[in-house]
């Protein structure tokens, strides 16, 4: 198991290697230059020179590639051209906050999306299941900003409950800010994502009744509540638990609208303002971060499969 | 009589849906006492399987169920749902089919064998194990004690059967019901499974209903038969008297139409037509239609027969109209070259472990198989599962690519053709495949399915269109009505014939045959060994059979070979295979296969083999039969055994002891 954990991540390397090529190539290919936004519209011609020069834009693409690698493989991202700090730094302390409300969407989505799912498969095409199917389509068809403005509206212009921009607190130091500042875009995330987890699993579910092993337990005398929760229940997870990682995944390049209309200091809205600004190793390292974070999930979910069936077999 | 276990009285199972109401089960009555084994076949759609779910009160929610069941001194149909709980696992234990798929993949088999008890309350969880272990072992699966932590892959078919009979046992209930417990199992393994099924059917003293489409196993293990058609029973009465003297003339006719190792037959007694469809049964008598008897007589027409033992207005006639089958001829001598010529093939998956995929093991499936099939003749291949007859065909089929060896179809080695040559060679060689689930894409139709190859080369509007597709239909059996159909709407039997259909079609001059019939029913597998007869007179088709069946294999082979661990071990022409076995392992296979007669009933002629085939990967030394064998010496253990023509008899054989006397 360790073995397989440490043979997957030795895959990173040449990913993030390749992905980092790939933005780079990405970002020269598409004109403009943060120069201009960097210096205002009045700047002379001189004024630009230098500080093209001080960035070293002025050199061939490639040898700008190859000082950021060797400077990256040393752990230094660069320094943002706007803001002139380092892009690790800023980098670090968005993290925190995109993941918190990452997990926090995907949280709602489970607790939504799981009892709708079960109570759906539990009796197929009845009322229920069809106004529980009704529920899912509506909060996939919904968009999410206008599900956001909504809940800004209600929540925070009319009720005065909560926060109308979302600010980010560690949950573990300032719990109560952290729960206020998050409910309404882990809401409106978490509701979107439930509609896809209890479409899928209610699916995953359905087809699994229909297994011979189903009708097994069933003749053993087990509860039907034992027959869904345990047997159909793990097997439906198998590709639930793929779902529900790449949904994670999603959220952290993802989120990047929902952060836009709540303000919310994540690493969405800073990949939004450093594209906005051109900030290119802002937007490196940025996207770069999202994709090991991608990746770190994608493994994640490869173990608790690994968990979970043990016909797989990670030799 | 002692008071039955299970009593049903007029039972009728009606299912509702979007469409209109099919009525599955009409109106069927019987009883089985503490020790007794009630058999019930029937062919698939008859009902047996709706049957035994409406005893366990498991049928789904679109079911309606009428009469009177009472199990265990249970009002099924009345009882709600938590004492319907509570009697499955404490009075009722059930056995399902297919063992692959009854146990959870995901659970430990032990887990899975003790939770009926723990949920009953009759045993706590941290006796489980203890329990589990118990069990296994009286099922003769080794070593119980590291089982019960391994998972159902882990086990091979058999076993995980044997496992699936000791959770029905686990609670003690006075009822078995097994739903075809060894159809998915090899010989030599049913013949182990149903022993252990009988001997804890003794040591328990429970009923059991035994579902089948196996006149073999009935013949061999039950003290009743119920024969159903068409949801009801149309004869009951003791095993040895329906098999002697059948009354009416449904069960007459499946046994005139079963292919038997004791007999020679040219051709198998057919049934005509084809089950009917339960949602438009006609007036009379709903077998009228197939009925030899019925067709010019009014009464059976106008009046359903009432069930008296036999559901038929002429009971006792049925015998006497049915034609003896001639006795086959001689095979005539093979003539000019062969269609197939296969030497030396070998076929070995590497197995990959560790950190950096190496090779660390090699699974030899086939180890040097030579075989050729002329033109127009039968070579059935037939062996247990694992020992490589499908990896031999799909190897010659090109679905695999062979580790070396060569492969010669009509007169080409195969191996070095371009890809257009290859896809033309393809339409004369065809393949049907085992699995009449997997084998079917599930989102087309019937119709589309069949004509798919034809499609796939072009020759759709050629070869007559859908005219030509429904023609195909109407000769495995299946209405043209079910064209329009999708798979998952048929019986495994009717896709079974979906797939020979579609091998069909391109008018091949091979088919590979890997199990065709295993899924079928008597009447239509008679039917289709019928129409491959056919087929291969009319168009001088090469058949290469793949089977266990061996009575099957011995009905419609010219030659046979037998394969074991990937080698062929005795080839010879069919005759003097069956007549006169050479290798012990061929001698197993025949006495294990189950004879519909059950005056042959513990005539001491079988061997039951112990153990399960060994694993391809670590084959025995020597002798790879070794472990197994009843005649093996030191020498075996050492030295492998020529595969050798043999002094007298027109037989190669692999063995260093070769039987002598006819069995
Ligand atoms: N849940 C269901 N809903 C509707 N029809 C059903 C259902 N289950 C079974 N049937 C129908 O009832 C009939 C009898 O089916 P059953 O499974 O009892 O046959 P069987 O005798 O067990 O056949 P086999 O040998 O193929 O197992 C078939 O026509 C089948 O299509
Ligand atoms: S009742 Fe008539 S049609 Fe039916 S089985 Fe008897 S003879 Fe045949
Ligand atoms: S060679 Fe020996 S072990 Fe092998 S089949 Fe013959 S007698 Fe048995
Ligand atoms: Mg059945």
């Amino acid at each position: 198991m360790i073995a397989y954990i440490l043979r997957r991540l030795a895959q990173f390397i040449p990913v993030l290697l390749l992905a980092s090529l790939g933005i780079w190539a990405m970002i020269y290919a598409v004109p403009g230059s943060p120069i201009g936004a960097l210096v205002g519209e009045n700047a002379t011609p001189e004024q630009i020179a230098a500080i093209t020069i001080r960035l070293g834009l002025d050199q061939p693409i490639l040898v700008q590639y190859w000082r950021w690698l060797l400077a990256a493989l040393h752990g230094d991202l660069g320094h943002s051209i706007q803001s002139r700090e380092p892009v690790l730094d800023l980098i670090a302390t968005r993290i925190p906050a995109t993941l918190q409300l990452g997990l926090a969407a995907t949280l709602v989505g489970l607790l939504v999306g799981i009892p709708v799912a079960v109570a759906s498969a539990l009796k197929p095409n009845s009322l229920l299941d069809r106004a529980l199917s009704g529920w899912s389509a509506l909060a996939l068809g919904v968009p999410t900003f206008w599900l956001g403005i909504l809940l800004i509206l209600l929540f925070a212009v009319h009720l005065h409950w909560l926060p109308s921009a979302s600010a980010y607190f560690p949950l573990i130091s300032d719990p109560i800010p952290a729960l206020t500042n998050l409910a309404l875009p882990a809401l409106t995330l978490g509701l979107y994502i439930s509609g896809i987890f209890s479409r899928f699993l209610r699916a995953a579910l359905l087809g699994e009744l229909h297994a011979d092993y189903v009708r097994t337990a069933r003749s053993k005398g087990l509860r039907e509540r034992d027959v869904i929760g345990r047997h159909v229940m793990r097997n439906a997870m198998l590709p639930f638990v793929t779902i529900v990682g790449l949904s994670l995944a999603n959220f952290i390049g993802g989120t990047v609208i929902t952060e836009a209309v709540f303000t919310y200091p994540g690493l969405g809205r800073l990949l939004i303002q450093a594209i906005g600004v051109r900030d290119y190793p802002l937007i490196q390292g940025c996207i770069l971060f999202i994709l090991a974070i991608y990746i770190t999930i994608n493994l994640l979910v490869d173990v608790l499969y690994a968990y979970i069936d043990p016909r797989i077999d990670y030799h | 009589m002692a008071v039955p276990v299970v009593s049903v009285r007029g039972l009728e199972v009606t299912f509702v849906g979007a469409g209109r109401p099919l009525t599955a089960v009409r109106g069927i009555s019987f009883d089985v006492a503490a020790g007794e084994v009630l058999g019930i076949v029937g062919e698939s759609g008859s009902g047996k399987s709706v049957t035994s779910l409406a005893l366990t009160g498991l049928l789904g929610p679109n079911a309606r169920v009428r009469g009177q069941i009472s199990l265990a001194g249970i009002d099924v149909i009345a009882a709600d749902a938590e004492t319907l709980r509570l009697m499955r696992g404490r009075d009722v234990g059930m056995v399902f089919q297919d063992p692959a798929t009854t146990l959870n993949p995901v659970f430990p088999v032990g887990r899975q064998i003790t939770e009926g008890q723990i949920a009953h309350g009759t045993l706590r969880p941290e006796r489980a194990p203890a329990r589990a272990a118990a069990l296994l072992r009286e099922v003769d699966v080794p070593d119980p004690a590291a089982r019960i932590s391994q998972f159902p892959h882990q086990f091979s078919g058999g076993m995980r059967q044997r496992a699936v009979i000791a959770m029905a046992m686990a609670g003690h209930p006075r009822l078995i019901i097994a739903d075809e417990p060894t159809t998915a199992l090899d010989v030599t393994v049913q013949a182990q499974v149903l022993a252990v099924l009988a001997r804890r059917q003794r040591e328990t003293k429970a009923a059991v209903i035994l579902i089948t489409h196996d006149l073999g196993v009935i013949a061999e293990v039950a003290d009743r038969v119920a024969v159903m058609y068409a949801g009801r029973i149309v004869e009951t009465g003791p095993v040895a008297e329906i098999f002697r003297a059948p009354r009416h003339p449904y069960t007459a006719a499946l046994l005139r139409s079963l292919p038997r190792i004791d007999a020679d037959e040219a051709r198998l007694s057919t049934i005509p037509g084809q089950p009917p469809h339960l949602g438009r049964l006609a007036g009379g008598c709903s077998f009228r239609p197939r009925c030899p008897l019925g067709q010019a007589r009014d009464i059976c027409a106008s009046d359903p027969p009432e069930h008296d033992g036999v559901a038929c207005h002429f009971p006792g006639e049925a015998l006497a109209t049915l034609p003896r089958p001639a006795p086959s001829k001689k095979p005539e001598a093979q003539t000019g070259s062969p269609l197939l010529e296969v030497a030396d093939l070998r076929v070995e998956f590497p197995i990959r472990t560790g950190l950096l995929r190496r090779q660390s093991g090699t699974v030899r499936a086939v180890s040097g198989v030579s075989l050729s099939v002329w033109p127009g003749e039968t070579l059935g291949l037939v062996g247990e599962s694992g020992c490589g007859k499908t990896t031999t065909g799909r190897a010659i089929m090109g679905l695999i690519r062979p580790t070396s060896g060569s492969i010669r179809f009509a007169g080409q080695e195969i191996g070095g053709l371009p890809r257009g040559a290859m896809r033309r060679l393809r339409r004369d060689m065809q393949y049907v495949f085992q699995d009449p689930y997997s084998s079917l894409n599930p989102i087309r139709t019937a119709g589309e399915i069949v004509a798919e190859p034809l499609r796939i080369h072009g020759l759709h509007a050629e070869m007559g269109g859908d005219a030509y597709v429904a023609g195909l239909f109407d000769r495995v059996g299946l209405p043209r009505a079910t064209m329009s159909r999708f798979p998952r709407e048929f019986s495994g039997g009717q896709r079974q014939r979906i797939g020979i259909a579609r091998a069909l079609a391109l008018q091949p001059k091979l088919l590979i045959l890997d199990e065709p019939v295993a899924a079928l029913d008597v009447s239509i597998q008679a039917q289709i060994v019928n129409l491959l007869k056919d087929l291969q007179r009319e168009l001088g088709l090469a058949y290469i059979f793949i089977a266990h069946d061996l009575a099957v294999v011995h009905h419609i082979a010219d030659r046979v070979a037998v394969m074991y661990l990937g080698r062929i071990v005795e080839e010879s022409d069919k005759a003097t295979l069956y007549a006169r076995p050479l290798h012990p392992y061929t001698r197993s296979l025949l006495s294990a296969v189950p004879l519909p007669d059950p005056a042959a009933r513990g005539g001491g002629r079988r061997i039951i083999l112990e153990g399960d085939i060994p694993s391809p990967a670590r084959p025995p030394s020597g002798c790879a039969f070794h472990p197994r064998c009843f005649r093996a010496s030191p020498l075996c253990a050492t030295d492998v055994p020529a595969f050798a023509a043999h002094a007298t008899l027109p037989s190669l054989v692999a063995c260093h002891h070769p039987m002598e006397a006819a069995p």
